[in-house]
């Protein structure tokens, strides 16, 4: 039948309602590219299978995709009167327990994502049912709260392959009313009014560039819509098309009558076959009922579309070359003007406009320009939708009004990393777009404001990289995919890519100069400039903001050599000797084990580390947050490995073997002398690199004894003081002097220190807690976690009462909590935050629940209370609730107004420490504004000649490898300076040992140390660890996968 | 204002420039000028190579001036930190792929690129290779491609695509994979390629060249048992001088015949002698189908890309063309024959060497119908089929001869004029105007209308087919009988009279058609620049040397009279048809 006329029309809407709307149940299964990808389609016929076998008045549905690419395969179900359930995450076991709820007139309560009770399709609204408040509205969820469908409006809602469930909605209602009640020029206005913009990126106003064309007086003219969507990550037209492919044809049909065309196009990537299936039997539907063709709804408008397959050439995105596609020519563009209105397709004047651009129409058009313009921003009205992908929770088509900011889309919709990583950044645009840094998630996403920023909307795609992304890679990426995706036509583009991509490769290969920034800077922006088209003009974009946002990691990989992130092959051995702050060769001890090379092993890890015992014993494990292992089973526990290979060979007495051989190759005195402030891990790290390299080291220490925060912070349980004693003596033997109970400021002046020495190292650590002001903090009875330590180290006994609550979630909490148990005290940490959020090591938190530590999360101290004699009573605690994601990953704890008070003899304050440098800046040197030393990144120097720091005192606080890390960087500096030779790589050596990659993985689950029993801990400071048997040794080693063997296949170039 | 004139601002001055110029040829005209290099005018306007940007107010990048308009207000910088570093930069990226051998590079001293790097003042190249380039292609009898010196500049696309229409080679490749290539990669010997050369001729570098035969020749000259002739094209007399340093159409016949002498040819003669003959040979044919019912309109074939053209495009059409041959192949079946007998040297150690303004006459003389003196001398002197020899064994472009004088160490400008040897030196100035677009067609109505008529012709100076207008017509009054006659040049407008002609829509009797622009003047082998400016000076200076010789039509020539008195009989004769003419071959497009 044709639709000739209104009446037809209406015909059909009431006939489809009902389809919307169906007085017996429906599942409807979400068949986009997506959902099918994720099992959909098992689903479907599972589903279909078991509504055959049990002869069930079911109807089975395919419909589009609502956009929760997380959540997928999703599934509608609808039982008349009762709202439609969305369930997620369905696989094919739950079909039958689905179909039999069904079938006995209940809603599956399994797998349900959220509820919807009514839908506004903007062309039409639909009750569906009320109830089963028990799950969430769509709209409560955080995927959707901020969203605001427009153009998805039917989406994973409606039957794509169904004409008559597109007008059930209320479609071609807007078209019937455009071709009966409105000149071209008044849709036209109306467009413009609307201020709608190109939704394929460069934001070009809709309504004049219509109007610039109907202007055109021509005997053929064309309206063409780009469905040429390559950008990596990028898929929202992909699914405009595949979930609703009938508003894309009266978005065109509209367009085509404003502006007098009789001939469309749709350009579309061959990639995309389901849409392209869907796109062709929409424009036979939509021809067989009148909709497209001759006289369309009785009008006398004619106006039919064919659908051009683009073969995956990118460029072919840009207007001109696209053109040329369709023409079967080259996809090279061509200058413009004359501009496509003027002289397009076939020589005819010709519109593009993007798909999401065209879907826009019909709503405009049924609500009317201002209707539009209340969502968005002044200058951009609308929504836009993004494709939501790469490191972040909840992925996804979202479309959200214009202006919303960047944290809406990441952090409160996708609901940031979905993991312990941090976000880094979000790339925008794809490949014509930049990298934003998450300093900048405050920005809202329009047009303007995300030029300024130097990227652009693009048409879509937000990828969303975190700390384990390397920014230079991605910049190596980008271009690799814009140099390779040149036409190859302008100098700029084609040359100046590929030369960009040579200088990119340099830095990730570790060979890039200084020089390299500028050359990169400086190409970015004659690309930009001078390039023929919008490929090239935007494809510096990468490059041009990572160096502006991340230079520092550009830095890094030429200067330093290294990708923190371990992305960039050619910059580390293994990602464990990545992730090491001391660059540890893990793989060689571990494979010399192995071997049963003992002494070997010790050595490699001796030479890397100088407190192999003591390190293995409490490191934070950085090695193990990153081993490849992880994506089979558990990661290698390198750390555990390399305590028990220094404890074997300690006890086996040939250490001393190897400790002389490093005594006896102490390179001869150069009469350099160095004084280092502090003998905590920095300090002696960097003593027992300097000695070795033959300078005169003393350490200046304030303590009576040498070690810092290894002797005065970690309880003897975890590390017991002869294994760090026996490490500390070493470098004393290696011939560091030690200057005790010395307190530079005091009874040392940092002057004197200068006169004396050729270079002054200041290792002061971050050892002053921070503070929390809340009343009642100097009431008797609250103590300093630090404090608390250390007071312990020196074998006081810290008079505390039965019960004491512990504020913080550091390690310094943990083991105040640890420390207070064993002195007989009931312990309570509080905390305001999630358990998952305690940056305290894993482990230690989990052998505090052991020992019976208790922890109250959400939970924000208030004040302190005091009793009669100023002493401490008890805390007053705020309930917490957990608010949205915040930039830092976490959520944000909302006080809730309720308080509580716990009742407690002490409590011990450990949210943190700060440096307390103020000798330092007396003395001339510069500190930031968080107190720490300001030092150049790589060379460590202050502004004061002859005066370096390293560690905790320039980073804050952070782990013992990481202060061990920077001395050891610093040492090798500081030795090239004084010495202005490259002598530090020979305080290291090689080993033989076999390459041989295990062909299957080996060793088995990961092994576990014994620990002492429960029972024992309780009132002494046993070692609790007691490392690994050598059996577990050895297959723990062996679980290495040696992916520090590379082999090289050369490829034959072209 | 006047009303063609738009105000613009360009570095700061105010001018008045012609409204629909283009910024790069707006300010030329003002005298600036904006460094180029893709930019050709009447040729490409690719906009490829991002050297003649400029900054323009209020846009949002820099502005190619090659393709941008001026508009009324419009301020121009075409130098600035940012319009600098963009063609620095652009230009070394250029350079990071082209070698650095300017030395030993054909193109030493004329090349484009070479300029561009100096004006832009280019002291290092910053930037590594990125890319290997294709292999050399060989293929061709006339051209050679080096594409590693190609810089993608898209002219030679451009000329043989628009100007000629015969896209034997486009762009291939994307990205740095680019490349300008033929169908399939064959070869350009291996496609439908005419060999014109205008390739060549617009390149700006030595990316495409001519094959250069020069050192052969000199190998030739220096063998003492070859008697070595040479024939001038004459469009060399007004091409030559260019490339020995003298101003643009310099006519320098009687420097360029002592030059020759002085490098060693035993005789030099004059290729306008055969076209004197050509003359006779197709009026008479002209005649003989116009009374016989013969295929009409009969096309000239001197032009050897134009043949290619035909046998490749519109094989169904090849009875419309002469079957005389071109004078350069008549002059060597004639030399090698009636020459060799009037001297008698064997033709055996003959050689002729043919300086021509065209690449396609490489390819030409290697046609296998070429032989007919060997045909001609086989039983006569009983000759082996191994013995075989082309009726003209080496033909050099002009470039070429430029090449071979400098290696001769000859001082052109100052050399003494001579004067041809006799007789294949004597010619008329119908002979001179063979080397421009419309010249074959006047020479030819100065001869068939008096020997139609035998009455005087009236004017001597058939000017309606002179000029650079693409396809030009006239009509001509032979004794009440009306002809049309069209004279077209370039292959484009060859086409159009071809489409013409295979409609059944043609009007003409006769139609002269030249490769290349302005006739053999713009040949392919041409001096480098060969631009319109420059074609016309080439054309005056043949029209001015047509004015000045005494016999200025073909059958009064004493030399031809004499050929046909002592060896051809007559027109269309025996010896006519088996060495004056020619048959064609059909050939594919691909």
């Amino acid at each position: 039948m044709r639709i000739s006329n209104y009446a037809d029309l209406e015909e059909i809407r009431l006939k489809a309602a009902t389809k919307i709307l169906p007085d017996k149940p429906y599942i409807a299964v979400g068949m986009g590219t997506c959902g099918i990808g994720r099992g959909a389609e098992v689903l479907y016929d599972s589903f279909q299978r078991i509504i055959n076998e049990r002869k069930l008045d079911i109807i089975l549905k395919k419909t589009g995709c609502f956009g929760f690419c997380a959540e997928e395969p999703l599934v509608n179900i609808y039982i008349p009167g009762k709202p439609l359930v969305i369930l997620h995450r369905l696989a094919e076991v739950d079909v039958i327990p689905v179909v039999s709820a069904i079938q006995k007139g209940l809603m599956p309560f399994r797998n349900v994502l959220c509820r919807i009770e009514d839908w506004d399709f903007i062309t039409g609204k639909f009750e569906f049912g009320k109830g089963l408040t028990e799950h969430p509205l769509w709209n409560e969820i955080p995927f959707f709260k901020w969203q605001k469908k427009i153009v998805l409006r039917n989406c994973g809602l409606i039957v794509p392959d169904d004409i008559e469930e597109y007008i059930g909605v209320g479609g071609y209602f807007p078209l019937y009313s455009v071709l009966t009640g409105k000149s071209p020029q008044e849709v036209i206005d109306e467009v413009k009014l609307s201020k709608l913009r190109g939704r394929g990126g460069a934001g070009f106003p809709t309504g004049q560039k219509w109007e610039l064309m109907a202007k055109v007086k021509a005997d053929q003219k064309y309206v063409i819509c780009n469905a040429d969507e390559g950008d990596p990550g990028a898929f929202m037209n992909r699914n405009e098309i595949e979930s609703d492919p009938f508003m894309l044809l009266e978005g065109m049909t509209i367009g085509a009558y404003a502006m007098d065309a009789s001939k469309g196009v749709v350009y579309i990537r061959a990639e995309y076959p389901l849409a392209v299936r869907r796109l062709k039997g929409a424009i036979e539907q939509a021809k067989s009922l009148g909709l497209l063709g001759e006289n369309i709804l009785g009008s006398g408008f004619n106006f039919d579309i064919d659908i051009v397959e683009g073969a995956g050439a990118f460029v072919c995105g840009e207007e001109t070359a696209l053109i040329k596609s369709i023409e079967g020519k080259a996809g090279r563009p061509v200058p413009r003007p004359p501009y496509p209105a003027v002289k397009g397709l076939f020589d005819y004047p010709t519109n593009i406009n993007n798909v999401e651009t065209w879907c826009n129409i019909p709503v405009v058009m049924s609500k009317g320009a201002s209707w539009f313009t209340e969502t968005g921003t002044d200058k951009s009205a609308g929504t836009k939708v993004f494709s939501l992908v790469g490191k972040v929770k909840n992925t996804g088509l979202v479309e959200l009004p214009l202006g919303s900011t960047l944290e809406t889309i990441v952090f409160r919709i996708g609901e940031g990393s979905g993991s312990q990583k941090r976000v880094k950044a979000v790339q925008t645009g794809g490949p014509s777009g930049g990298c934003i840094p998450v300093d900048y998630m405050k920005t809202p996403v329009d047009y303007e404001s995300l030029n300024a920023l130097g990227a652009i909307m693009g048409s879509g795609g937000m990828v969303v990289m975190d700390q384990d992304n390397c920014m230079v890679d991605v910049a190596r990426y980008f271009t690799e995919f814009s140099n390779s995706e040149s036409c190859g036509k302008c100098t700029p583009c084609r040359e100046g890519l590929a030369q960009t991509l040579e200088i990119i490769k340099k830095f990730t290969s570790g060979k890039a100069q200084e020089e390299d920034i500028k050359t990169l800077e400086e190409l970015g922006q004659v690309i930009k400039a001078t390039a023929l088209c919008g490929l090239g003009q935007t494809a510096p974009n990468p490059v041009l903001t990572t160096l502006r946002y991340f230079r520092d990691e550009y830095d890094h990989h030429m200067i330093e050599k290294k990708c923190e992130p371990g992305i960039c092959q050619d910059l580390f051995t293994a990602l464990c000797e990545n992730s090491c702050p001391m660059h540890m060769n893990i793989p060689r001890y571990l494979q010399l084990l192995k071997e049963n090379k003992l002494e070997d092993a010790f050595e490699s890890s001796l030479r890397d580390n100088p407190l192999p015992s003591t390190i293995g014993r409490i490191c934070h494990f950085h090695c193990q947050m990153k081993c490849r292992r992880e994506g089979i089973d558990a990661p290698v526990s390198q750390g555990e490995i390399h305590r028990y290979i220094s404890d074997t060979v300690y006890a086996k007495e040939s250490y001393r073997k190897i400790y002389d051989r490093l005594i006896s190759e102490k390179m001869p005195p150069t009469h350099k002398k160095i004084a280092i402030v502090g003998g905590g891990p920095a300090g002696l790290t960097a003593a027992y690199y300097l000695v070795r390299l033959g300078h005169d080291v003393t350490i200046y220490d304030s303590e009576s004894e040498a070690g810092g925060i290894l002797r005065w912070g970690i309880p003897k349980y975890r590390l017991p003081l002869d294994i760090l004693q026996r490490e500390i003596d070493f470098i004393k033997e290696l011939g560091v002097k030690f200057v005790m109970n010395t307190c530079v400021g005091k009874d040392i002046s940092l002057e004197q220190l200068e006169h004396d020495n050729h270079v002054v190292i200041l290792a002061v650590g971050a050892q002053k807690d921070t503070e929390l002001q809340i009343p009642g903090c100097n009431l008797n009875g609250v103590i300093s976690g630090m404090d608390f330590l250390k007071e312990i180290a020196h074998e006081k006994k810290p008079e505390i009462g039965h019960h004491v609550v512990i504020v913080g979630a550091g390690n310094v909490a943990i083991d105040a909590a640890r420390t207070a148990l064993r002195l007989g005290s009931e312990v309570t940490v509080v905390y305001r935050r999630l358990k998952a959020d305690m940056p305290a090591n894993k482990d230690e938190i989990k052998e505090a629940e052991n020992e019976g530590v208790n922890f109250l999360f959400l939970c924000n101290p208030e004040e302190i209370l005091a009793d009669a004699n100023d002493k401490v009573r008890g805390v007053r605690l705020m309930k917490m609730a957990c608010g949205e994601v915040d930039l830092s990953n976490r959520r944000k704890p909302v006080p809730t107004g309720e308080f509580f008070t716990l009742d407690c003899d002490n409590v011990i304050m450990a949210i943190g420490e700060e440096v307390d440098a103020e000798f330092a800046k007396e003395y001339g040197i510069n500190l930031k504004s968080n107190g720490n030393i300001l030092v150049d990144h790589f060379t460590h120097e202050t502004n004061h000649p002859k005066f370096y720091a390293i560690g905790d005192a320039i980073t804050g606080p952070a782990t013992a490898a990481e202060a061990m890390g920077i001395a050891k960087k610093a040492a090798e500096v500081i030795d090239l300076k004084l010495m202005d030779k490259n002598r530090f790589h020979k305080l290291f050596r090689e080993f033989e040992y076999s390459n041989e990659v295990p062909l299957k993985p080996e060793g088995g689950n990961r092994h576990y140390s014994v620990k002492l029993p429960l029972e024992e801990r309780i009132g002494n400071f046993k070692e609790i660890s007691l490392g690994y048997t050598p059996a577990q040794a050895y297959a723990e080693a062996a679980r290495c996968l040696r992916c520090d063997v590379r082999t090289t296949v050369k490829r034959e170039e072209e | 204002m006047e009303n063609n004139k738009v105000n613009i601002t360009v570095d700061g001055r105010e001018y008045q420039v012609p409204a629909g110029a283009t910024i790069l040829e707006a300010c030329r005209e003002i005298g600036i000028q904006i460094p180029s290099l893709c930019y050709m005018k009447d040729v490409s306007h690719n906009a490829s190579c991002s050297i003649c940007v400029v900054e323009v107010k209020g846009a949002k990048t820099l502005v190619r001036s090659c393709i941008s308009t001026v508009a009324e207000g419009m301020d121009i910088k075409t130098h600035s930190t940012l319009v600098d570093q963009a063609r620095k930069i652009n230009l070394e990226l250029i350079l990071a792929n082209h070698p650095k051998d300017c030395l030993i590079c054909e193109r030493n001293g004329n090349c484009e690129l070479q300029d561009l790097t100096s004006i832009i003042g280019i002291k290092e190249t910053p930037f590594l290779k990125t890319k290997t380039a294709a292999k050399v292609d060989d293929t061709s009898l006339s051209l050679l491609r080096t594409p590693e010196k190609c810089i993608l500049c898209g002219r030679c696309v451009a000329v043989c695509a628009e100007v000629q229409t015969v896209n034997a080679i486009n762009f291939t490749g994307r990205g740095l994979k680019t490349k300008v290539s033929t169908y399939l990669d064959k070869g350009l010997g291996n496609v439908a390629c005419t060999n014109c050369g205008q390739c060549a001729l617009v390149c700006p570098t030595a990316a495409i060249t001519e094959r250069d035969e020069s050192r052969n020749v000199f190998n030739e000259i220096y063998n003492k048992d070859k008697f070595v002739v040479v024939q001038t094209a004459p469009a060399i007399r007004v091409g030559i001088g260019e490339a020995m340093g003298m101003e643009y159409g310099a006519l320098v016949t009687g420097k360029m015949v002592a030059a020759l002498r002085r490098v060693g040819f035993d005789k030099v003669f004059d290729t306008q002698f055969a076209a004197d003959l050509t003359i006779m040979e197709e009026g008479y044919e002209l005649i003989e189908r116009i009374k016989n019912n013969g295929a009409l309109p009969m096309v000239t074939s001197c032009s050897p890309g134009w043949i290619k053209f035909i046998e490749h495009f519109f094989p169904k059409s090849l009875d419309h063309l002469s079957t005389c041959k071109s004078p350069q192949q008549m002059f060597g079946a004639v030399a090698k024959t009636y020459y060799a007998e009037k001297l008698n040297i064997d033709p055996r150690k003959i050689v002729v060497v043919s300086i021509m303004p065209c690449t396609a006459k490489k390819f030409e003389c290697k046609r296998p119908e070429m032989k007919s003196a060997f045909k001609y001398w086989k039983d006569k002197i009983n000759l082996n089929e191994n013995e075989e020899f082309f009726d003209v064994d080496y033909v050099l472009t002009t470039r070429e001869l430029a090449r071979m004088f400098k290696q001769s160490g000859i001082d052109f400008k100052n050399l003494p004029e001579e004067e041809f040897d006799e007789p294949l030196g004597i010619s008329s100035g119908a002979g001179v105007i063979f080397g421009a677009t419309g010249g074959v067609m006047e020479a030819a109505v100065r001869t068939a209308y008096e020997v139609l008529t035998s009455k005087p012709l009236p004017n001597i100076d058939l000017k309606a087919v002179r000029g650079f207008e693409g396809i030009k017509e006239a009509e001509l009054d032979i004794n009440g009988m009306k002809l049309k006659v069209a004279v077209a040049h370039t292959l484009k407008n060859a086409r159009t009279l071809l489409d013409q002609i295979e409609e059944g829509k043609s009007p003409y009797a006769f139609i002269e058609v030249m490769t290349c622009p302005g006739g053999c003047l713009g040949g392919g082998g041409q001096s480098i620049p060969t631009t319109w400016e420059i074609r016309q000076k080439r054309a005056d200076s043949i029209y001015r040397e047509d004015s000045l010789k005494p016999i200025r039509k073909s059958h009064e020539n004493p030399a031809i009279i004499a050929i046909y008195e002592e060896f051809l009989e007559k027109p269309l004769g025996h010896h006519s048809h088996e060495l004056l003419h020619t048959s064609y071959v059909e050939r594919g497009i691909f």
